[in-house]
Formats: structure tokens, sequence, C-alpha cells
């Protein structure tokens, strides 16, 4: 210890005698570990597991079930229809399962003059909650998958509302029709929100309502974000027959598949059930069954962001360049007091002692740039907030994301000393006192 | 100084010139590869919409009320609002849309010509819905046939972009003919309206009312010259005015939904910008104390040479050319390491191949950076005074 | 050759003025071989360097082969220095990463000669000072006194006007120190003309004349005739 405090002494003391070739080094460094943090946080949001304990599990299957002939179509469309749902939730392999898709209203409380508030919705079934682990704070799911005038409200749409919680049997207006609250979510988040990539609102907050399948098709409520029709019927008139029977697709759907055997199973199911849609002559369609684990849905979606992606690539190779150069700033730096290490052996330091000066430099600088990058990397993360608007949600740091870049810190310090600290301390010594 | 003397100069210090070289050859890889991304992202930003975006006004437009949202009551509701819009000051003309240009999403379908599926079909092409003003609204050119009528409402015709036009019927006879979405009976001039549809400039007017409002619907006005952002200003009001149960988005002009059409392109181009100035302050500041620091090391040798009669600009050129003989020979590998970190953006986004000229101008461009830089280093090098640098300890 | 009249030389730092020359009056002739001598601090070295054109003086002036330094540029001082004059320092100063060749070429290079002219020149001086077989060695392969021998060399190379010598054997031991000696000897008898600072007396003594400086200022000459003639007789 009271070595380390002598070293650190030291340490600052070499600092203070140079002054400007430290700080330049020092500058690099954290210019390039700031661009390196601001990066890595974004592709960390970006890239993240949200579900670790179970998104292993989860499934998205697709079939290729749009009944106009196409032998060149291969592969199914990116989002299902009511039949498709109806279909695969026929298969009792599953744990859980739920067919959902993102919809838009305006929500007020009733028996008051307040103007109506544009809300988020999100239409699904019982196990939508059990599948993303959405904690219940009040209430509990649907009982069933049939149609009821039942919501479950997210935590901060239980607050914009009401102002509190706890609101089981509480009632709400939404899109003119009354609903009984029989549910609030605790105060959720998926981040990235890999249910609904397929319509690229992998970063967009989870839905405010939760509002029953059956019940929406009901009344007519349509997803907001990717719907296909492909035939000729009029969704806009009688949607609760003409969305159910005919091919209109909205939806997304997950099941969850708990061991491989039951995900071997499913895909059987799958196939069993497209063999028997052909015999039945309703899948006119080359067999394209797919089944995604929510790990790979962004790929499989062609829903990364090509621009982040892009923009990794060139901050490593940044941050490559600012360590080539930090290392050879401090390598000048180190020759300059070469003489110096070489007397100090002279003297009797012994290469240990003389390395653990080094370290305690490269915990010094490490910290230093630590510092010095975090901040560049909040000027660099608002910056490109502001250039690229959609990745505003990503620039949270947790505890374990700081640590990591510290540790991250750490290392590029001493990546940076090492060489030019073995140059100086293993030349040999009369080569330099002779000099 | 000679040529292979400055090589065996360099070769002295190995790891520091290949630590310098390395870091020059991706400073360069990435301003070359920036430069022709940003290049690319002007492009696009600048290619012609075909609208006049200065004077056009987007106001989107949802009833917050299911009963407001279908025909004929929302037919009555859009024919309210058009006409309190028309009576503003400053208004030349005003429509509804069923999805507004430039912006991405809303009405996609099929069209191909009648009995030519196989060959003339394309998947997607967006389904203009709107009021018959729509061609004034827009400023669309009238290029053959005619445009739509109040009496076409609800009819089987429509007109289509030139683009269509020449994709589905290539040098043919255009009007009259039948297509899966209508008769053509006009072509107009192509303007840029989704992006990401087969085509940008593709686009079927049709004659429809709206069928529902369950997406919501545009409003689209015309202002006079100079008068966008008063009649933006006023037009919440009035339309409040009309139905309150109505919610009213944000109110934009063209002019920035283009800007934000581009904005992934050109906001990854000013963030590669901006590397590549921190990279190349970061090459300036090494380059800077590389000969700095080269130049304390150095200093009985730059003694003894003015002692043997090298004059000061002779050593600073010494020292220069130098550090320009690392540039290029850092530069020379910076332009495959650009070519090839061309190939590997290009697997992630669309980018055109690296101009020769571009690969020149970075290079330059680097030389002069690193001469800015390892000007004042050379400078202090030519102070050495000779006399004391050649005396002994 | 030389020629200095009423020079004066002051060094000033903020507190002090030192007058390190004091009305120096000084002329070497051609073939002349000087020996300048001084205690420390006498300010030998300085007034080597300013018949070196590496240092200025405040007053008086210089003649070099009939040309007045005063208020000379910089670029013609060291074109001047280039072409007229051949140094040789105590502590050799050859620069370590040149070979023996690369050092002797590199004033003929600020010169502008042709590479062919270079390689004659440089093969001469190399003959001259009995190296010719080491010519790709590095100096520090090199023995003191071949190193000094480089030096003279090199010096030697672009055909001075006049040889400056500062302490040339002072670190060397002392048969090398007569090699070396015993080259300049040779070098002056075959017409250069030689000015050495020393405080080797028995050196001094071999030069043809003795110059000896003390605070600043010039003592008479000490003037070994025979020499003299000797050497102006060759």
């Amino acid at each position: 210890m009271r070595n380390f405090s002598y070293y650190l002494r030291l340490s600052l003391h070499n600092i203070k005698r140079a002054p400007l070739p430290y700080a330049l080094t020092l500058v690099i460094l954290s210019i390039g570990l700031g661009v390196f943090f601001s990066n890595a946080t974004l592709y960390y949001w970006m890239n993240r597991d949200p579900l670790p304990e179970q998104s292993h599990t989860l499934f998205f299957p697709r079939i290729n079930a749009v009944e106009q002939a196409c032998d060149s179509c291969l592969t199914p469309l990116r989002v299902l229809s009511y039949k498709d749902v109806q279909k695969l939730s026929n298969s009792a392999i599953p744990s859980a399962q739920a067919g959902m898709f993102q919809s838009g209203g305006y929500a007020r409380l009733p028996n008051t003059q307040n103007g109506p508030t544009p809300v988020s919705i999100r239409v699904t079934q019982r196990d939508f909650f059990e599948l993303f682990n959405a904690p219940f704070l009040h209430g509990q799911t649907w009982a069933d998958n049939d149609a009821r005038m039942e919501l479950i409200l997210h935590y901060n749409a239980a607050l914009k509302f009401f102002g509190r919680t706890d609101v089981l049997g509480q009632q709400l207006l939404l899109d003119g029709e009354l609903y009984t609250i029989v549910g609030v979510l605790d105060n959720w988040q998926m981040l990235p929100k890999l249910y609904d990539v397929n319509n690229g609102l992998a970063i967009t907050p989870v839905e405010e309502i939760y509002l029953p399948w059956e019940t929406a098709y009901n009344l007519g409520i349509k997803s907001n974000s990717t719907t296909q029709s492909r035939d000729s019927r009029n969704y806009n008139e009688n949607f609760a027959v003409n969305g159910r029977e005919g091919e209109f697709y909205q939806a997304q759907f997950w099941v969850k598949l708990d061991t491989p055997a039951q995900q071997d199973a499913y895909r059987q199911f799958m196939d069993n059930l497209v063999a028997s849609e052909k015999e039945a002559g309703r899948h006119p369609r080359p067999n394209g069954n797919l089944l995604h684990n929510m790990l790979d849905i962004a790929e499989a979606f062609n829903e990364r962001n090509r621009q982040l992606d892009a923009f990794a690539v060139v901050s490593v190779l940044f941050l490559l360049v600012c360590l080539f150069n930090a290392s050879h700033l401090s390598l000048n730096r180190y020759m300059a007091s070469q003489f110096e290490f070489s007397l100090r052996r002279a003297l009797g330091a012994s290469r240990l002692q003389l390395q653990g000066q080094l370290l305690t430099d490269v915990l010094v600088n490490g910290v230093l740039a630590f510092v010095l990058a975090l901040l560049f990397a909040v000027l660099m993360l608002l910056l490109i907030n502001q250039l690229l608007p959609a990745t505003s949600a990503l620039n949270n740091w947790q505890p374990g994301l700081i640590l990591l870049m510290f540790g991250v810190a750490l290392l590029a310090s001493y990546l940076v000393t090492l060489y030019p600290a073995w140059r100086a301390s293993y030349s040999p010594l009369n080569q330099q006192l002779k000099a | 100084m000679s040529f292979t003397l400055l090589i065996r100069s360099l070769l002295r210090r190995k790891v520091i010139t290949a630590l310098l070289l390395v870091q020059l050859a991706l400073t360069l890889a990435l301003i070359a590869n920036s430069a022709v991304l940003a290049w690319q992202a002007r492009q696009l930003a600048n290619q012609p919409t075909g609208l006049t975006l200065s004077n056009l006004l987007r106001v989107p437009m949802k009833p917050t009320l299911p009963e407001l949202r279908s025909q004929p009551v929302l037919g009555d509701l859009m024919a309210r609002q058009l006409s309190a819009i028309r009576a503003v000051p400053g208004v030349v003309s005003a429509s509804w849309m069923n999805q507004t240009p430039l912006l991405f999403g809303g009405m996609n379908g099929n069209i191909f010509v009648i009995d030519k599926q196989d060959t003339t079909n394309i998947g997607m092409v967006p389904y203009q819905l709107g009021s018959v003003s729509m061609r004034e609204t827009l400023d669309l050119t009238l290029l053959q046939g005619r445009w739509l009528e109040e009496t076409d409402v609800d009819t089987e015709v429509i007109v289509i972009s030139e683009q269509l036009a020449k994709q589905l019927f290539a040098d043919g006879d255009v009007l009259g003919q039948h297509t899966s979405a209508g008769r053509v009976i006009g072509v107009v001039s192509d303007m840029l309206t989704q992006r990401y549809a087969d085509h940008q400039n593709y686009a079927i007017y049709l004659p429809w009312n709206m069928p529902s409002a369950d997406y919501g619907y545009q409003l689209v006005v015309k202002t006079a010259p100079g008068q966008l952002d008063r009649v933006r200003e006023q037009l919440p009001a009035v339309l409040k005015a009309v139905e309150l149960e109505v919610d009213i988005g944000t109110l934009q002009s063209f002019a920035e939904l283009h800007r934000t059409l581009f904005r992934s392109e050109t906001g990854l181009a000013t963030l590669l910008a901006v590397l590549s100035g921190l990279m190349l302050l970061v090459a300036m500041i090494s380059a800077y104390s590389h000969a700095l620091f080269h130049g304390v090391q150095q200093q009985k040798e730059i003694g003894i040479k003015r002692a043997l009669g090298a004059s000061r600009p002779r050593i600073m050129l010494e020292v220069l050319s130098e550090s320009w003989l690392t540039t290029l020979t850092g530069a020379s590998v910076g332009i495959v390491l650009a070519l090839a970190l061309q190939q590997q953006l290009a697997k992630v986004l669309s980018m055109p191949a690296l101009p020769w000229s571009l690969l020149l101008v970075s290079l330059l461009l680097l030389l002069l950076c690193v001469s800015i830089a390892t000007w004042y280093p050379a400078r202090l090098a030519t102070r050495v005074s000779p006399a004391t640098a050649t005396k002994t300890l | 050759m030389i020629h200095i009249t009423q020079l004066n030389k002051v060094f000033r730092t903020e507190l002090i003025e030192t007058q390190a020359l004091h009305n120096i009056n000084l002329s070497v002739a051609e073939g002349e071989f000087v020996a300048l001598t001084g205690p420390s601090g006498s300010g030998k070295s300085t007034l080597l360097n300013i018949l070196g054109t590496l240092e200025s003086y405040d007053s008086g002036d210089y003649q070099l082969d009939g040309q007045s330094v005063t208020g000379m540029t910089d670029s013609a001082l060291s074109a001047l220095r280039n072409e007229k004059i051949g140094f040789i320092f105590q502590s050799f100063n050859l620069i370590k990463d040149f070979s023996i060749y690369d050092n002797i070429e590199l004033p003929l290079r600020y010169r502008g000669f042709s590479a062919a002219e270079r390689k004659q020149r440089v093969e001469q001086a190399l003959e001259r000072v009995g190296l010719a077989g080491r010519r790709s060695y590095l100096p520090g392969q090199l023995s003191g006194g071949q190193q000094q021998r480089v030096a003279i060399a090199r010096a030697l190379a672009g055909s001075p006007r006049i040889l400056l010598a500062d302490e040339p054997t002072g670190n060397l031991d002392s048969l090398m120190a007569r090699q070396v000696m015993e080259l300049l000897e040779q070098l002056n008898r075959e017409g250069c003309t030689i000015l050495m600072v020393t405080h080797d007396p028995e050196q001094a003594r071999r030069a043809g004349r003795h110059v000896q400086i003390v605070d600043g200022m010039l003592s008479d000459a000490t003037v070994y005739q025979p020499l003299v003639a000797q050497a102006v007789n060759q």
C-alpha cells in the first residue's frame, strides 16, 4: 500500500513534468473510447436479449398460406391472417401462444368532459403476458381468448387516466366503446421490443392498453402498422366476418416451446398442418414453413439498423487508430524518460518494481481516460440521437454497462502503456547510460 | 535528403513508423468512405421530387370516434374541413388524400395490364386517393389524356404517373388501356411518392371516396409563396372549429417531410464526417507529436547537418519530407484499406464504388493536414543551434 | 584566408552581460596551420564557432576567403560553410545511423554535386584517410581514431578552403591521437589551411603558429617561423 501511494505520486509527478504529451495521449485515447462507448451503448440496446430467461423458447411460426397460387412465392408474408393464427393455435404443443398486433385509438374516462387522449393499443390473447414476462401489479390476464369488453392497462396508462394504479373494475371509453379494467401491469418495458420487429417497432415503448383479440375483430379494430389484403373483400365493412374469413394479414403470432423436443414436434405440427391444408386445396403456394427464434427475428425480417451496423464497423476501426496513436505517443513519452528508467534500474530498482510503477500508470491513465471518454460519449450520443432520431431510445447506461466500459478503458490503457513500457524497462542498461 | 536515406531513417524506427502507417491508412480509408457516403446522401437529397416543397403543408387527421370514420359521415366531414381551409387567406388549394407523397407507408397495391399479368405485374405501387383538386394542389402536369373529374368518382378510371406508364406500356398506347386498377384516362408528371415502393415515382391516382378513416387521412394544403407559416399557425383553430372530435396531428411542410425522408442517410454521412474530422485531428496530433519528439531526439544530428552546410529551409524540408513519405506510404496502404472497408460497408448499406479521384483528394487532404501539423515542429528543428548541438557533453 | 578585425561578442542574459570576445584581430594566411589554445571559458570555442559561421558576432568584421561574412543571410552562410569550411569535432559528430560512405557524402549532397562527382570525391577522401575498405561500416563499428579519420574525410571531401578542428584528439588515446595529428600535418603539408583548437601544448608547438586566447582577448601570437616557412616553401 505504501508502495502504491509512492507509485501514485510518482505517476502524477511524471504527468506534471510533461503535461502536453500526456494530455495529447489522454485526449486521443478518450476520443477513441468515447466514440466506441457511444456506439457500443446503441449497439448493446439494439442487440441485447430483452428476455434472457426465456428468449430461447419463444418462436414466431410462419406458413405460406396465401390463397393465390404462385409457384415462385417461397417466403411467407411478414404478417399473419386471422385464419393463420386460428390454424396455428390448434396445437397443444406450445406452453403459451398468442396472436397480436399493434393498433391505436382514443381513450377517455366515461362521464367526463375531458377530450380524447391518443393511446397505443396491443390487441392480443391471454398468454401474451406469460410469453413476454409482463408482470401484473393488479388483477390478471383474461380468463380465456373469447371476446370480452375488458382491458388491461400498462402502469403508465393507469397513472395517465386515473392518477393511481389500483383501478380494477374501473371503466374506460376507448374509441367510443366502454370497457372494464381487469388488470394493471407493472411498469414494464421490453427493449428491443422483439415481438413486433416485423413492423420496425423494435425500439418503441410497449403499448399502453391491451385489448382482447376477438373483441378487436368484432369491433373492426385493425393494425395501425402493416396490413395486407390479398382478396377483393371490402374490409371497411363487416370486419367481424370479413376480417376473420378473408385474406387480411396484419398479425404476429408467438409460441413458447420450452424444449428442443417441443420445437421439433411443433415443426412437425406445422408440416402436418400445411399437408392437410394442401389436401383440402387451401394451400396453393409451395411449402415455406419457418419457425424463427426470437433472437433471430430482426435478421429474419431484415430489420437490423444498417446505419448503426456501419457505424459500428467504423467506430471499432476508429478505436484501433486511437489505440495505435496513443501507444505511439506514449512510446515517445516513455522513450523520453528512458534515461531515468535506466538510471533507476542502475540504482537497484528491480524490473518488478518498475512494473509496479507502470501498472500504477496504467490505472491512473485508465481512470482519467474513462472519465473523459464518458463525457465524450455523452456528447457523441447526443449528436447521434440528433442525426439518427431512431436511436434516441437507446442511450441508457446501466451500472453493468458502465462497469464493462470501465473495463474496456483499463484494458485500452494497459495496451497503450504495455509496449512502450516494455521497451523502456527492458532496453539494455549500459546502452542507455553510456549514450 | 535522398529517398534512400529517408527510407533508412524510417526503417530505423520500425515500430513507431508502422504504428504511424497503420493509423494513416485507417484514416484515409475512413475519410474516403465517409466522403462517398456523404456524396451519395447529397445525391439522394438533391434528386428532383416533382413537388413545390416550400408551398405545401400536410395536416394528418384522424377522427377520435368510430362513427366519424366511415362514409358518408366522413365525406361530409372532409368537405366541411376543406371549405374552411380554402377560406383561409393565403391558401391556394386544398385536398384530402389517403396518403402524403414523400412519406413511407399508406396504401400500396399491385397493378398489371389486363390479360398481360405475367409480363406487366408490378407488386408495390402507391394507390393515391384524393379530391379531384389533388392535381392542382400538387401541381401535377397533365401529359396525356385528361385528369379526374367529379363525375368519375367511384368509377373504374385511373390516372397514372409517367414512370408507371412507361413501365406498364413501354412506348405503346396508354389512354384507354385496361389495368387491374382501372381504365387509364390520363398520364401526369412524376413526383416522389414512396421511396420504398418498386419505383419511387410510381403512382396511381384514383377517383374513389375515402372508404374509411381507420388509418386517418391527410389534408394537403398549397399556400401562396411565403404564406406557409401563417397558414400553418391558423389551421389548427380553423379545423377545431369545424369538428372537435378529430385528432389533428403535427403539421409539417413538405420541405420538412423531404428532410426526414433521407435522414438516416444524411445522418450517417454527417456522423461519419464528424468521425473523419476526429480522425484527422488524431492524425494531426500524432504527426505533430511525432515530429516534435523526433526533432528533440535528433537535435544533435540536425546540428551536425547545419554545421555541414544544410540551410534552414533544407532542414525543414527534410523533416517535412519524412512526414510526407510516411503519409504517402500510409495513404497507399490506406487506399487498399479504403477499398476493403467499402466492400464491408457495402454489405450492410447500399453504397457506390469509390472513385479514384476521391481517393486522390483524400490523400491530398491527409497530406495537407499532416504538413500543417508538422510545420511547427519542423520550424523548431531548424532553430537548433549547430554550435550547441555539435558540442560534446 | 581569414581576416578578423575588431571582433566583439557579448553574451547577454537577464542579469549579466559577459564579454566573450574583446576586440579580436586575427589573420590566417593560406596554407597556415594555426593552433588556438586557452583555458576553459576563455572564449576559444566561441571564436571557433564564429570562424565556422555557426555563431554570430556583435561588432567588427570577419572576412573569409576575401568575402565579408557580416550581414549574410542564414542560407548564404550555410552555403558558405558547406563550400569553404571543413569541420572536425572533438566528438566526431558522425551520424550514427549512416554508413561511413553516407556520412562523407552528406555535405556533398547539400552542395548539389552530381551522384558521379559525389562518388568520386567520397572515394578520394576515403583513400586519403586510409579507410577505403570500410565505406559500408557504421560509425559504431569503428575505433575512435578511425571515426575521427572519417570525420576528417567528410571535412575534406568538399575541398574546403580551411579546416576548423575543435580538439580533434580530445577523445582519443595517445596512439590514435598521434595518428590523427600526423594526418592533419600531412594535409597541411599538402596545402590545407588548418585552424585547430587544442589544450595540448605539444600539439600547439607542432602547429605552424600558436595563438592564445585569455578572457576573450587574443594574446600575441607565438610564431614558429621555421615551420611556417617550411610549409609555405612546400
